[in-house]
């Protein structure tokens, strides 16, 4: 349930908008919070173009994106964006594929489940980035150290989710299953399988986010190449409208990996959202 | 009921992997199959764990990471639950926020730590800082989504029986919000770990993340998995804490499957 | 939504008989204590035979044709189908649920979910089994809504399309669990009449599991009553009405009216029976 709730965190304020409204209804318009976000870029370049805040830390907005432009155009920045990318997809493609055939093996069964389960407890809670060091004697500087780090903080809401969805497939498909014969490897592919994809996919979402966080983290830490260690190189450098057009560009790139995703799971598990909205609850 | 032999076969059965792992490496390690110098045996590392526990050296940095990690989530959550509340309840006040925080919301946290250094230095209100920033959204998420879901029934009868706004607000809407909110903390938790470890690693200043870091770039082999050792502990304790309080606040709602 | 043309001919009832030889079904409850659910029921069904099994709610009647079904194993006694055994999943049942709407598969189209109930067993061409599929769509009158999900459908048509895809699995029995209960009134007549049109059409072995006294009487050839838990047969009834069987006229007619009337004083008399059992 934890990681279905995970599930709102991803998805955003955006998400499925409940038709309920409580409390004083005001005409549904966003202008007031559009020409908040106007108010605070302006404050931010006013503040920055009149010295009222006097700090090379400070550039003006206009700057940062005039900076961004050019980064990205000269080509400072594309290929850290692309190595960063190539790392977060291989990272992330690896604890995927551990992950979803762990869950259904926990899930179905019960000797996995026994001798596994409680391991993946054990070791969920440890702060992904403290795995780091140790790591670092074991496999160095170089790629497999962040590939690593980021499988395994992709593995655990992946397995965790794949669990939780194979639990929750109602027992009536099973017994819909057995009356017409399907075998047991049928039964998986067409029964288990697609009534568990929506606990799945939203797993792998929410790894999606947190392989993007590990990702930069590594980068900072034992960074070599990619947008983290470019970050941190920028700050010591001071050169501070570098730092936040890359900030801008990575959030970019969350942004719309995040909403790429949703796109993908809206068309793979187009059923789901297609029932919720014909009002059919049961 | 369950019978003691099943028991014995549950906790036998998850015992088996972590104990098949740690002896044979004890034993790849002995033999020297394994580099003993980057993957000492497990009783060695036990060993300089102890040392770390019994030394009491652990407790400075300890201390050090709890103290940020409980000030920077405690201002995150409260920010974001009264936030969240009122972006719940009005829809005039979500419209006014609602796209600041998206377009603050999908920026990876970490990413911020250099700016915020920039600004702050390397000490505590950094890390702070990026503690509650890291645990505010998921919380904010989840309190408007469940303030929205008290059922507008609930607060009819509320107001049918003459109950006022006050006695609405915290009979009713926060109670039956609880559970969104506390998944949202809970997801915080995590992140706000991540975040105060990763902090203590760019700052240097003390502290677990500090601690596990320093050790790797002395070429402290041992006392590097001993520290993880030390932040796993302390994450399971943390994760533990927040279950069971969890159980208490949300009583009436059904156990959560995990 | 008529389906008068399958009353053309009724050909020969197939399939074996079907025994259910004292069974005896217990349930060890979590605490170590057991439940006596079934208490040796025997039933002999003849091949086309349209068997009813009415008794009050709770008395084990689900447990009952779940163990027929092969879902669940008796824990004593055994069900043969002609000389088989029938042990784990019958090749020639077919279950219908009383949650039509969880039955069907929602990531599935309403054809896609006929054809799942055969498709695995026989192997034959896509466009075969298409055809296979639009025949049974068509005899529950659902023929244009094959594309479409079965949660776009109402109560009523979900019922259709779980009959149609049981039927389409060609069962030589049809187990139904409370197949009706949860459609409104009109609905179930409608049903009813489906129901018997197709089962006068493939001639399979019927056993219906109710606690509604009418449809059972409406339905069957015989009716056994079933006591309250642990479930054993109190009686067998021949209904004895003339078939085909017509919504309005054969329930007002006066033979239904008298078994009507001697299966709910025998229910409602018994103590321990439904009347017991509505405080």
């Amino acid at each position: 349930m934890t990681q279905l709730v995970a599930d709102n965190e991803t998805q955003g304020l955006s998400g499925p908008k409940r038709s309920v409204s409580i409390g004083v209804r005001v005409r549904n318009s966003r202008a007031s919070g559009v020409l908040l976000v106007v108010l605070i870029l302006c404050a931010w370049e006013l503040s920055a173009r009149t010295g009222f805040v006097q700090s090379t830390n400070w550039p003006p907005f206009s700057t940062v994106m005039a900076t961004l432009v050019v980064d990205v155009t000269d080509g400072e920045l594309l290929p850290l964006i692309l190595s960063t990318l190539w790392r977060l997809a291989r990272g992330y493609g690896i604890g995927f594929a551990i992950g979803i055939p762990l869950g259904f093996a926990i899930a179905l069964l019960r000797p996995v489940r026994l001798v596994v389960r409680p391991t993946i407890e054990l070791l969920r809670p440890i702060p992904i980035p403290a795995i780091i060091p140790p790591l670092i004697f074991l496999l160095g500087l170089g790629d497999s150290l962040k590939l690593s780090s980021i499988a395994f903080a992709t593995l655990f809401p992946v397995v965790l989710n794949t669990i939780a969805g194979v639990m929750a497939v109602e027992p009536i498909y099973d017994q819909v299953a057995k009356t017409f014969g399907v075998s047991r490897w049928t039964a998986l592919r067409r029964v288990v399988f697609p009534a568990a994809l929506p606990f799945v996919l939203a797993g792998l979402r929410t790894a999606l986010g947190l392989a993007v966080v590990v990702t930069v983290v590594a980068e900072m830490i034992v960074g070599q190449d990619g947008v983290g260690y470019y970050l941190v190189s920028m700050q010591f450098a001071m050169r501070a409208a570098d730092m936040y057009a890359a900030i801008v560009l990575l959030t970019l790139i969350a942004y719309l990996l995040n909403r790429a995703f949703i796109l993908a799971e809206g068309r793979i598990i187009r059923w789901t959202r297609l029932r919720e909205a014909s009002g059919d609850a049961s | 009921m369950m019978r003691a032999k099943d028991r014995l076969i549950i906790v036998a059965a998850g015992c088996s992997l972590p104990a098949v792992f740690l002896l044979g490496l004890e034993f790849a390690s002995r033999n020297g199959w394994v580099n003993p110098t980057f993957l000492p045996a497990p009783s060695a590392i036990f060993a300089t764990f102890a040392q770390i526990i019994l030394t009491g050296a652990f407790f400075a940095p300890l201390v050090h990471t709890l103290t940020l990690l409980f000030v920077g989530y405690s201002i995150g959550c409260i920010a974001a639950i009264s936030l969240g509340v009122l972006m719940g309840y009005s829809r005039a006040i979500y419209n006014l926020f609602e796209p600041l925080t998206e377009l603050i919301r999908p920026i990876p946290k970490p990413a911020l730590l250099p700016a915020l250094i920039l600004f702050l230095g390397l000490g505590a209100p950094m890390e702070i800082t990026i503690v509650a920033l890291g645990s505010f959204f998921p919380v904010l998420i989840n309190t408007v989504q469940g303030v929205r879901a008290v059922d507008p029934v609930m607060i009819d009868t509320a107001r049918t029986f003459g109950h006022k706004s006050p006695a609405v607000w915290r009979r009713i809407l926060l109670p039956a919000s609880a559970p969104y909110v506390l998944a949202g903390m809970r997801i915080s938790l995590g992140l706000a770990l991540l975040l105060v470890v990763t902090s203590e690693m760019l700052s240097g200043n003390g502290g677990l993340g500090d601690a596990i870091l320093s050790a790797q770039r002395s070429f402290l082999v041992k006392e590097s998995y001993a520290w993880l050792i030390v932040l796993a502990l302390v994450g399971l304790v943390l994760t533990a804490i927040f279950n069971w309080t969890e159980k208490r606040v949300a009583f009436w709602q059904a156990p959560q499957a995990q | 939504m008529s389906v008068t043309a399958l009353h053309q001919v009724s050909p020969a009832p197939q399939g074996a008989r079907l025994s259910i030889d004292k069974i005896g079904k217990v349930f060890t409850g979590p605490s170590g204590g057991s439940v006596k659910a079934i208490d040796g029921v025997t039933l002999n069904v003849e091949p086309g035979e349209f068997l009813a099994i009415v008794g009050p709610s709770g008395c084990g009647k689900s447990t009952l044709l779940q163990v027929i079904a092969g879902l669940m194993s008796p824990s004593s006694g055994a069900v043969r189908l002609g000389a088989q055994d029938v042990t784990g999943e019958p090749a020639h049942m077919v279950y219908l649920f009383q949650q039509y709407g969880k039955s069907l598969l929602p990531w599935m189209s309403v054809a896609e979910n006929v054809m799942f109930s055969f498709r695995h067993r026989i192997v034959m061409t896509r466009s075969a089994a298409r055809a296979r599929c639009d025949e049974y769509l068509a005899m529950v009158g659902l023929l244009d809504f094959a594309d479409h999900y079965p949660w776009q459908l109402s109560g009523g048509m979900q019922q259709r399309v779980a009959i149609a895809r049981a039927l389409a699995a060609e069962p030589k029995v049809l187990l139904m669990d409370e197949p009706f209960s949860s459609v409104d009134a009109l609905t179930r007549l409608d049903l009813h009449a489906l129901i018997l049109d197709l089962w006068t059409a493939k001639r399979f072995t019927a056993v219906l599991v109710t606690h509604d006294v009418d449809e059972a009487i409406f339905l069957a050839d015989r009716v056994a009553v079933l006591t309250h838990r642990p479930a054993s047969i109190s009686e067998v009834i021949d209904t004895n009405l003339p078939r085909p069987r017509l919504s309005i006229e054969t329930r007002e007619s006066p033979n239904f009216l008298a078994l009507r009337h001697r299966l709910l004083a025998h229910l409602l008399a018994r103590p321990g029976g439904a009347a017991h059992d509505a405080r």
